[in-house]
């Protein structure tokens, strides 16, 4: 398997076919930071600025062959893994790295300071006054391009977007340049599967000795690790350039006829080589999988008593344990305000109202995806206001859920959509002639598919919130404001009248609940949605999406709620969901009943990160969704 | 003649600054003891994180397991003769516990002034005892801990300006430097990874403090062994900085 696995790493390696290169800085402005005037002295370091420019070479000689050749299998030993970490990396397959859409995935910075290859660091100071603006630190291996500002600029907000590298403020002290990185990806913490959540922030030293350099990690990760976990990398510079400094990936066909369904794992228990690892090294079972205790020196003597039920009872979810809860920090803002955070061109997402909002800008009037709650609707308004000099024209709801739905009726009376008035069909009479339920001279004209109409008018939802400009079938466009839009509809996913939003050319999709950062698929099922209908609308996706640079950037997609993402975040969605679904379906296969599936915590992986136990929609709840929307199925 | 001016100037600032470089004491009203100039506070207890070459730390490796060590073929040879029984025989069982590879044990450290110009440094594991000592050469050493002479490391310039009387930048804090010579060979891992007497190892321990949370204490290693290693070889175990002596319990050398 040690084998397999470094082939698939060279699988990866091979699918390399261009080279794309882009400017990591770039997707960090994407982030809704640009830069900004720091106060004069915000700069200035306590104390001398150590310099770490330079061609920078490792020096593996701890951990070197998890950093060469490829880490072995099961091996976590002195990670401070929690179960949900580490039941997470047993159902990884290496595998994996075979579908598309993870094929180029780069390394986040705390795994791409020590993977192989060699590092280039250098500054970048205003022409002007000579201040230290950002230091810029550059591996060989994935393009890993960091920025790292010096410039006293804050963090992106926590609805902003999360990439490889992060965003990463350094400042001096003492003798080290100390460095604080937050929106970083979901990654690996070795490249064995063990994982690295997107909610982790990472506390960096880079300390010189002369013309060797320490950079010291602190990886703090609510959703998968007990405590801190440090490691050092060491590097010693290097005179000449090294060269080589690209790393081309684009991906290809690895498995040709494979379904999209398909997401390599293992089930919880039936990790076929986890002995593999203790058995080759004569360690129990049960020791490189014990979390935090393995790395303290009281462990290797505790390791003597440690008998194999031990190690099988951590291959599998601890039973009778009540589901963990998500730890990722809630990127609502929930301070009574609309902030608003560019995505691309002239389209903008707008966050506080309970559900995103996304509005597209231009000569035209307003075009507006989904209204939120409706309890912030005048600052709403406001906001859009701000951002376009045209009234809203145009507003198309993602579902007929209230967080949705809820701002239609003041958003729509807030604009009014010119197209119609005074047209050959209309006269002066547009709303008896189209059949829209608002005067299109006094109302944005509201889209959607036919079916949230229906469910909206069994809901007694007043008139003039009620999407008069309905579609029945694949899709409806709209060309707007110098940009084609397209509305997919997708059919029994979260309910039966879902719609993607894709703005093409601004290269922004905007998924509606049908993928969040913030909890598990609001798979309504008495509204027509399942789980398959899920899954299908996530690889719909993600067949419009595509990568900037090794595997980011690009498509921006804007989730129902929670941060804006890319096409990683929608296919690391992708796969809880498939990985949950087959679950679920082996133990009705097997014939469990859905108490026995809720009991089985067939979620543990995921439950830090998205789960809940109270709230709209729990943990129980989506199992629930799951197994239902399965048996209905058979 | 401007040139030969500023060639005069920088000529004279190199006399006067060539001895400041790393190593050297601060440039104004020098601390009259090492321990009354310490670049951070390094006593009180402290326990290993053992995160890095953890199956090699935590657990004695199958003889002739030496990847990720730049062993030549003459270390290979020692390391893959290892025979414990034979150490604990010769009443050698703490081989693995001389200064280059004592770090790397996981233990608790126990550090503290002996005086004004040592530090002490213990560890619970193998109950092994280093001096560190500031200024005057050690003694001879030929002991598993060698020899150690220590000194407060700050990154400076040493060509500080060609300006005279600009003075050149200083950091706040820094490293305390080590070198240890003259130690009586032994294993670099417990598996009879081999350093030899004329080793010489090279530390740098720097205190980080997480803001908002722990203290920690990075050795920063290098050990050059013309005898049995073909390049430097680094690491840079780390401890975690613990409130009391709380774990510390003191246990004999092991062998195996």
């Amino acid at each position: 398997m040690h084998g397999a696995l470094r082939k698939n790493t060279m699988k990866h390696l091979r699918a390399v076919l261009c080279v794309c290169v882009a400017a990591a800085g770039a997707s960090l402005l994407a982030q809704g930071q640009p830069a900004q005037t720091p106060a004069p002295g915000a700069d200035a370091p306590p104390g001398p600025a150590i310099d770490i420019s330079g061609y920078w070479t490792p020096t593996m000689n701890e951990d070197g062959m998890e950093r060469g050749g490829g880490s072995e299998l099961h091996d976590y030993g002195g990670f401070a893994l929690n179960e949900a970490g580490r039941l997470w990396a047993l159902s990884y397959d290496p595998s994996r790295v075979t579908l598309r859409h993870h094929q180029c995935d780069a390394y986040v910075t705390p795994y791409q300071m020590r993977a192989t290859g060699n590092f280039r660091a250098w500054e970048e100071r205003d022409p002007h006054n000579q201040r230290l603006v950002a230091i810029h630190w550059w591996a060989q291996v994935t393009e890993g391009h960091r920025v790292i500002w010096m410039d006293g600029r804050p963090h992106p907000p926590a609805w902003a977007a999360h990439t490889f590298r992060g965003f990463s403020t350094g400042k001096y002290v003492g003798p080290a340049l100390v460095v604080t990185t937050t929106h970083l990806k979901q990654g690996w913490l070795r490249r064995n599967g063990t994982p690295e959540s997107d909610q982790a922030t990472v506390t960096e030293f880079f300390v010189r000795h002369g013309d060797h350099l320490m950079n010291t990690t602190v990886v703090t990760d609510p959703v998968f690790l007990t405590e801190p976990q440090v490691r050092s990398n060491d590097y010693y510079r290097a005179p000449v350039d090294h060269g080589t400094w690209l790393y081309a990936c684009d991906d290809s066909e690895q498995i040709v006829g494979r379904s999209p369904e398909v997401v390599p794992f293992y089930f919880f228990g039936k990790q076929p080589y986890a002995r593999e690892y203790s058995e080759h090294h004569m360690l129990p079972l049960a020791a490189a999988m014990s979390g935090a205790p393995s790395m303290y020196p009281e462990f290797a003597a505790a390791a003597k008593n440690m008998t194999d039920a031990m190690g099988t009872a951590l291959l599998s979810p601890a039973p009778g344990r009540p589901s963990e809860t998500s730890k990722a920090v809630d990127p609502e803002p929930r301070d009574g305000e609309i902030h608003v955070l560019p995505i691309r061109n002239n389209v903008y997402m707008l966050v506080g109202d309970g559900g995103n909002i996304v509005v597209q800008t231009g000569d035209q009037g307003a075009f507006v995806v989904d209204t939120g709650t409706g309890r912030l609707s005048d600052k709403v308004i406001a906001a859009i206001d701000k951002l376009s000099e045209r009234p809203i024209q145009f507003i198309a709801n993602t579902s007929f859920r209230p967080d949705r739905t809820g701002g239609n009726a003041k958003l729509g009376a807030a604009g009014m959509d010119p197209s119609l008035p005074g047209s050959f069909f209309v006269n002066s009479a547009p709303r008896a002639a189209t059949g829209l339920f608002a005067d299109p001279l006094r109302h944005a004209t509201l889209m959607a598919h036919n079916n949230v109409l229906t469910r909206m008018q069994d809901n007694k939802i007043p008139e003039d919130a009620l999407p008069g400009d309905t579609y029945l079938e694949e899709r409806r466009r709209k060309a707007h404001n110098g940009d084609s839009i397209e509305l997919f509809y997708e059919p029994n996913a979260i309910t039966d009248g879902d719609s993607v939003v894709f703005f093409r050319r601004a290269d922004v999709i905007v998924a509606g609940d049908i993928f969040t950062t913030t909890q598990y698929p609001v798979i309504d099922l008495k509204n027509g949605g399942s789980v398959e209908g899920e899954i299908k609308a996530l690889n719909d996706i993600l067949d419009r999406t595509n990568y900037e640079h090794e595997g980011e950037g690009g498509t921006y997609v804007v989730p129902g709620h929670g941060f804006l993402g890319d096409e990683h975040e929608v296919v690391e969605y992708r796969d809880m969901v498939v990985i949950v679904r087959d679950r679920v379906k082996a133990m009705i296969d097997a014939g469990a009943t859905l108490a026995q599936v809720k009991a089985a915590r067939l979620t543990a992986d995921y439950d830090t990160r998205y789960g809940s136990n109270t709230g709209a929609w729990t943990t129980e709840m989506f199992v629930e969704a799951v197994y239902n929307s399965l048996k209905a199925r058979k | 003649m401007r040139a030969a001016v500023v060639t005069a100037v920088m000529t004279v600032t190199l006399v006067s600054l060539s001895g400041q470089g790393r190593g050297a004491a601060p440039p104004a009203g020098p601390p009259s003891t090492p321990r009354a100039g310490a670049l951070f506070d390094i006593t009180g207890y402290w326990v290993s994180l053992v995160t890095e070459d953890w199956r090699y730390r935590q657990f004695t490796p199958a003889k002739g397991d030496y990847v990720s060590v730049p062993i030549n073929a003459e270390g290979k040879k020692i390391a893959d003769a290892w025979d414990p029984a034979k150490d604990e025989a010769a009443g050698e069982q703490c081989k693995a516990y001389g200064a280059a590879g004592l770090m790397r044990i996981p233990t608790r450290l126990h550090i503290t002034w002996r005086d004004d110009t040592t530090l002490k440094m213990e560890t619970d594991a193998g109950t092994q005892t280093r001096t560190l000592t500031f200024g005057k050469p050690p003694s001879a050493g030929g002991t598993m801990q060698g020899a150690s002479v220590a000194s407060w490391d700050q990154p400076r310039a040493i060509f500080a300006s060609p300006i005279p009387n600009r003075g050149g930048p200083t950091v706040r804090g820094g490293s305390l430097k080590v070198v240890t010579t003259n130690m009586k060979p032994g294993y670099l891992r417990k598996n009879g990874v081999p350093y030899s007497a004329n080793a010489v190892m090279t530390e740098y321990f720097d205190r980080l403090d997480i803001p908002g949370a722990d203290s920690l204490l990075v050795v920063t290693t290098e050990i050059l062994d013309p005898e049995y290693l073909t390049t430097p070889y680094w690491t840079s175990p780390h401890f975690k900085r613990m409130n009391d002596a709380s774990g510390w319990q003191p246990t004999p050398c092991t062998a195996r």
